[in-house]
């Protein structure tokens, strides 16, 4: 088995399948060396895409020269255009252009002033430049693939992959045309130039310079070239292939030189592939050595209406009848004028079109040269179509289903490999044109595409915008809530009716959240003002609870039995206390990956209700006021996490009418603040209202406070950092230090597992970590309490109001810095 | 000037459908050439009659169509359609007999499904099926070969017999063999024979087999060989489904004769006799009802080579080429759907 190089080397050659034999008619054009017409007095040259790739660096009225770029883009594809002689810009207008549909594009027209003068041409040698440059030399040349289908050159000689093998494409198969051919006779040197250019920027293992057995002139020309050339040995070859159309496609090529098939929706360089036009070859050693821009090329002018049929070298912007005209062109009735070769090329309507870059063949043929025009007659499935196909597709069968309009069909049927190469149209007895039939359908396939992406599209947007409404609804329906419950706390002034209105501040809170509404509940609620506060504490708890609501089982027994409870005054409020902070952290287990945490701290509560009766009326008020002022700071709060920190301290102990004023002042403030911003410095400003709490208090709560921020900032890092807290404690009360000292390194560690605020937010939100802390610890006192004998009653009940206020807050923020971190 | 526009590309061979049928036609003429010889003028008077009446047929449903006459009957399909069902009927079956087929293949079978490149079966078997069950005696009653015959029909007794004009000069006289009995094919011959008892070594000894196939029909079979072939090297037709009958039926007849060589005929009577030449090259390669991919082709052949084989042998009908073509009509779509070539650049057909 001889690897492929060896079959290579060898010149060995595969089918091709399909193909047609047309005859050939290549020496009417072929028997002349390539000559130049005299030079045109008005160039039109198409300057596509500017305004979107590009910009033009000429303006109407300018001097050019010529070779001079007359735009410049910036897009990794874009080709600059330039000036193809000496002369003036006359006109930047739209202009038809040399394409079937003729639509006008942005041409700049330069009117000839005859010197045909050159710009600075700055020749190189290919050791002063890095790939790079020779890559760059190569695009603002403005190269592109001269085969015809125009492909910018230097992207194909910067593939992303590694190429094995080049092939010289000099195979051009299509009838009447020679220019290729021509070219390889008269100019062989310069293209092996070219494709040494080509070796150096891809260093591949072969290079294959595949010529059609046709132009034995040109395959001599070409290996003689070779022997010349300065190449490694044994690199290049030149390999002669049989005459068959449409040998000279890029994919039929590489299955005739390497057996290879090109995967359908790739291209050749991911088989390490890659084919060049000699033409190409030709413009990038005109490039690279010359410094000369791509402004004109080889066209073959050619038909029996052509008095002096060859090739000539064109100017890129030539006209089309300008050309025609300087060969003696003279039409005939009914006259065809084909761009490109009879197979393939497109029939112009309009000859005032120029000359581009892939323009190879200008054919004018006389009426019997061609097909003449004949009625479309029934297919009689005689298959001679799927023998012609080079793609081996049933051309029939996609006619049968394009002619239907079943495109899907079609498609089904690999539609999107056909090249259009027409040797289906070609041998079809029938006279049906095929080619046609497919163009339409693959367009229309095309548009459909189109269709259904914008459609996707739009879908999009449509239920992006009906989200935005419903939740711009949505809010709107909480801020009327709210600010009718605000109005409805303005109006009382009594301790309940605060109580009352805090309740229901919080109430629209959720409902905010949850868009399900609490009021239902609340009539239910009416006894007398104590009852009623316990009552709608209960109902708090109970909305919340249903607010959050996948397992409330356990939050609900708890409600249950301290709303049976038949409690007075005093008990009614620590209840409703307790009932909330038993309801938040119910709803905080909820939310939680890990559930353990609740389940202790629910106990503990439990526990301690009995021990709550000797509660006194003031502080029950007090709690309440501060859960009021808690918990609508934390319910406007999205917004800071600082508001919660300053209102939280004022209230702490301070007495009956104080901690009304000083809730106030914290609601203002937490409003003001969510407005305002939110800076460090909040939490600054909120200190100084700590000065009217109770004394003790205040230094027992900062200094666990103050443990407790430490700790938690360390036990991000270290469990053990939790021991280092307990010195702080020195300074406050013997009894409640130890306990609080205790519980808070107990609830520090627990807090730390169950909020899972992680290194990085302990870190990057300071506040949020120190607040939660600072909670945690009356929390834990409150647990450890019941079962410390030794306290006073007096110290045991402010612990447990302090426990039941600051518990409930840490839940709240716990909870809040969950969702922040989600 | 406006120039002319149009699609690429703008070459196309000569070779039209028209061309193509001509061939055909054409091709059918040592055929027609040899039949005339063993079984008299009667053939060329049905083909007269046949290709008259079905390009009046078709000229008259294109008038109710409001189609152009000129161009429907230029494509000479007509002229084919009538020749292979002139040649398949008994060359003195009275004209009624070819009128009905060709009116029923030109109308019916091919017209009304849409007319040429449209129609699901090939229109000259749908027409012989018709008239062999509607008319199973007329279609049976062959003259004897004129080598064997006692009789031969001149050209004027022979259109006197088709149009039955002078009952007394009696048709029978022709129609029925030298003894008074109808003269069946060999093939027809050769079951009853088997169906009788007798060996195929004593049914292949009567007259109307001469050697090792039937008189007269070996000729004939072989000179539509030749037309076959003449076809394939005109590439009007593509030798898939002309080998693959062939070749089934060949080793399907192989086969039958290996096993018991007395009730199975050998593989060359069923190649040249009856009409497997004229099938496999004139009537299965119908490119409208056949299939169309080079090796859907070749299923479709083999498929009426086997169904050719075990109707004639095992089924109730001597001849089986029309029903083995239309049963592989019905499946040409199927085929053509399930056997997909590979494309370019793709792994598998689909």
């Amino acid at each position: 088995m001889l690897t492929l190089l060896e079959q290579l080397d060898k010149g060995t050659l595969w089918q091709s399948p399909g193909g047609i034999h047309p005859p050939q008619l290549k020496t009417l054009s072929n028997q002349s060396t390539i000559a130049r017409l005299p030079l045109a007095h008005r160039f039109v040259v198409p300057v596509p895409l500017v305004g979107e790739q590009a910009v033009l660096t000429v303006a109407v009225g300018d001097q050019v020269l010529k070779g001079q770029m007359l735009t410049e883009g910036t897009g990794f594809t874009y080709l600059p255009v330039h000036a193809p002689t000496s002369g003036r810009v006359v006109a930047i207008e739209q202009h038809a252009t040399n394409h079937p549909s003729s639509l006008p594009t942005l041409s700049c027209v330069i009117e000839a002033d005859g010197q045909n003068a050159w710009c600075e041409l700055i020749p190189h040698s290919l050791e002063q430049l890095s790939k790079n440059q020779i890559l760059d030399k190569i695009k603002n040349a403005g190269i592109a693939g001269m085969g015809g289908a125009a492909f910018p050159t230097h992207v194909k000689l910067n593939p992303a992959s590694e190429i094995n093998l080049v092939i010289i494409n000099g195979v051009e198969c299509e009838p009447y045309i020679s220019s290729d051919d021509r070219l390889m006779r008269d100019y062989s040197d310069e293209i092996l130039k070219g494709i040494a250019v080509i070796h150096h920027l891809l260093n591949p293992q072969r290079i294959i310079i595949a010529i059609e057995d046709n132009k034995p002139e040109a395959a001599k020309a070409m290996q003689d070239a070779v022997q010349r050339s300065t190449l490694p040995a044994g690199i290049i070859r030149v390999t002669v292939i049989p005459t068959k159309y449409p040998s000279g496609g890029e994919k039929q090529l590489i299955q005739i030189i390497t057996g290879k098939e090109v995967p359908s929706g790739h291209i050749p360089a991911q088989l390490g592939i890659v084919v060049h036009n000699v033409g190409t070859a030709y413009a990038i050693q005109e490039a690279v050595y010359q410094g000369k821009p791509l402004i004109e090329r080889v066209v073959t002018l050619t038909g029996e209406q052509i008095g002096q049929p060859g090739n000539y070298w064109l100017p890129i912007g030539t006209t089309i009848n300008d050309a025609l005209q300087a060969v003696s062109f003279n039409p005939s009735a009914a006259q065809k004028v084909i761009v490109g070769g009879p197979m393939m090329g497109y029939a112009l309507a309009d000859l005032d079109v120029p000359i581009l870059k892939g323009t190879n063949c200008l054919l004018a043929p006389s009426a019997h040269e061609i097909a003449p025009d004949v009625d479309e007659k029934a297919c009689i499935r005689c298959g001679e179509c799927a023998v012609a196909c080079p793609a081996l597709l049933l051309p029939q069968q996609l006619f049968w289903h394009a002619k239907a309009e079943e495109y899907d069909k079609a498609a089904s049927f690999n539609l999107k490999d056909c090249i259009e190469c027409g040797c289906c149209s070609y041998v079809c007895p029938s006279d049906i044109p095929l080619v046609e039939y497919y163009r339409v359908a693959k367009s229309a396939l095309k548009i459909e595409a189109e269709e259904k992406r914008q459609a996707e599209q739009a879908k999009v947007r449509f239920e992006a915008r009906i989200q935005r409404l419903e939740d711009e609804k949505n809010a709107r329906e909480a801020k009327a809530k709210e600010a009718a419950a605000k109005r409805q706390s303005n109006m009382k002034s009594t301790d309940k009716d605060a109580v009352a209105a805090a309740m229901a501040r919080i109430a629209a809170k959720k409902a905010q959240a949850t868009s399900s509404t609490v009021s239902p509940e609340a009539p239910q609620t009416t006894v007398d003002p104590k009852k009623a506060a316990v009552n709608a504490a209960i109902e708090r708890a109970k909305a919340k609870k249903a607010a959050k609501a996948n397992t409330v089982s356990r939050a609900n027994e708890l409600d249950t039995s301290s709303a049976e409870v038949s409690v007075d005054d005093k008990q009614a409020k620590i209840a409703a206390a307790v009932a909330r902070a038993k309801a938040k952290k119910a709803a905080q287990a909820n939310t939680e990956s890990t559930v353990q945490t609740p389940n202790p701290a629910e106990t503990e509560v439990a526990g301690t209700e009995p021990t709550a009766d000797a509660v006194d009326d003031k502080k029950a008020r007090v709690a309440a006021a501060v859960a009021k002022a808690k918990a609508k700071k934390l319910a406007q709060a999205g917004q800071t996490d600082d508001s919660a920190v300053e209102a939280e301290p004022t209230t702490d102990a301070v007495d009956d009418k104080k901690a009304r004023v000083a809730a106030a002042v914290a609601k203002a403030k937490a409003k003001k603040l969510a407005q305002v911003g939110q800076t460090d410095n909040t939490a600054v400003e909120a200190e100084p209202t700590t000065d009217a709490v109770d004394d003790k208090k205040a230094r027992v709560a900062a200094a666990v406070a103050k443990a407790k921020a430490k700790k938690l900032a360390q036990v991000g890092q270290t469990d053990n950092t939790a021991v280092e807290a307990e010195p702080t404690t020195d300074a406050v009360d013997d009894k409640k230090a130890r306990i609080a000292a205790a519980v808070a390194k107990a609830k520090a560690k627990k807090m730390v597992q169950a909020s899972q605020i992680d290194i990085g937010e302990a870190a990057s939100q300071p506040t949020v970590s120190v607040e939660s802390t600072a909670d945690i610890a009356p929390d834990a006192a409150l647990t450890v309490t019941a079962d410390s004998a030794d306290l006073s009653p007096e110290q045991i009940k402010k612990a447990k109001v302090a426990a039941a206020v600051a518990k409930a807050k840490a839940k709240q923020l716990a909870k809040r810095a969950e969702q922040e971190e989600q | 000037m406006a120039f002319k526009i149009a699609s690429s590309p703008h070459v196309s061979t000569s070779l039209h459908t028209n061309t193509v049928m001509k061939r055909v036609a054409f091709c059918l003429i040592p055929g027609i050439a040899v039949q005339s010889y063993y079984f008299g003028f009667g053939t060329l008077v049905q083909i007269l009659l046949a290709v008259s009446v079905a390009y009046l047929a078709e000229a008259a449903v294109m008038k109710l169509r409001n189609k152009n006459i000129k161009a429907t009957l230029s494509d000479n399909s007509a002229l084919v359609t009538a020749c292979l069902l002139a040649v398949a009927i008994p060359s003195l079956a009275p004209w009624w007999l070819i009128v009905i087929g060709t009116l029923f293949a030109i109308v019916i079978v091919k017209q009304l499904y849409g007319g040429l490149g449209n129609n699901v079966f090939n229109p000259a078997m749908a027409a012989y099926v018709l008239l062999l069950i509607s008319f199973p005696v007329q279609m049976t009653s062959w003259v004897a070969p004129q080598t064997i015959a006692m009789n031969h029909a001149s050209l004027l007794t022979s259109v006197q017999t088709i149009f039955e004009i002078n009952q007394s000069f009696a048709a029978e006289y022709f129609r029925l063999g030298i003894d008074g009995i109808a003269m069946a094919t060999p093939l027809d011959t050769l079951k009853t024979d088997l169906s009788m008892g007798l060996t195929t070594t004593e049914s292949l000894a009567k007259p109307i087999f001469s050697g090792l196939a039937a008189e007269g029909w070996f000729g004939v079979n072989l000179a539509y060989l030749v037309g076959g072939l003449v076809m394939l090297k005109l590439k009007v037709i593509r030798w898939h489904i002309s080998v693959a009958i062939i070749a089934s039926l060949f080793v399907c007849a192989s086969f039958g004769f290996l096993v018991s060589p007395d009730t199975f005929v050998s593989p060359l009577m069923h190649l040249f006799s009856g009409g497997t030449m004229l099938a496999a090259f004139f009537i299965a390669t119908d490119p409208v009802t056949a299939a169309t991919s080079p090796r859907g082709r070749l299923i479709f052949g083999a498929m009426i080579g086997v169904l050719i084989y075990l109707i004639r042998t095992f089924g109730g009908y001597p001849d089986a080429v029309a029903f083995a073509v239309l049963l592989a009509n019905m499946c040409a779509p199927f085929i053509d759907y399930y056997v997909r070539p590979r494309s370019y650049g793709h792994r598998t057909g689909k």
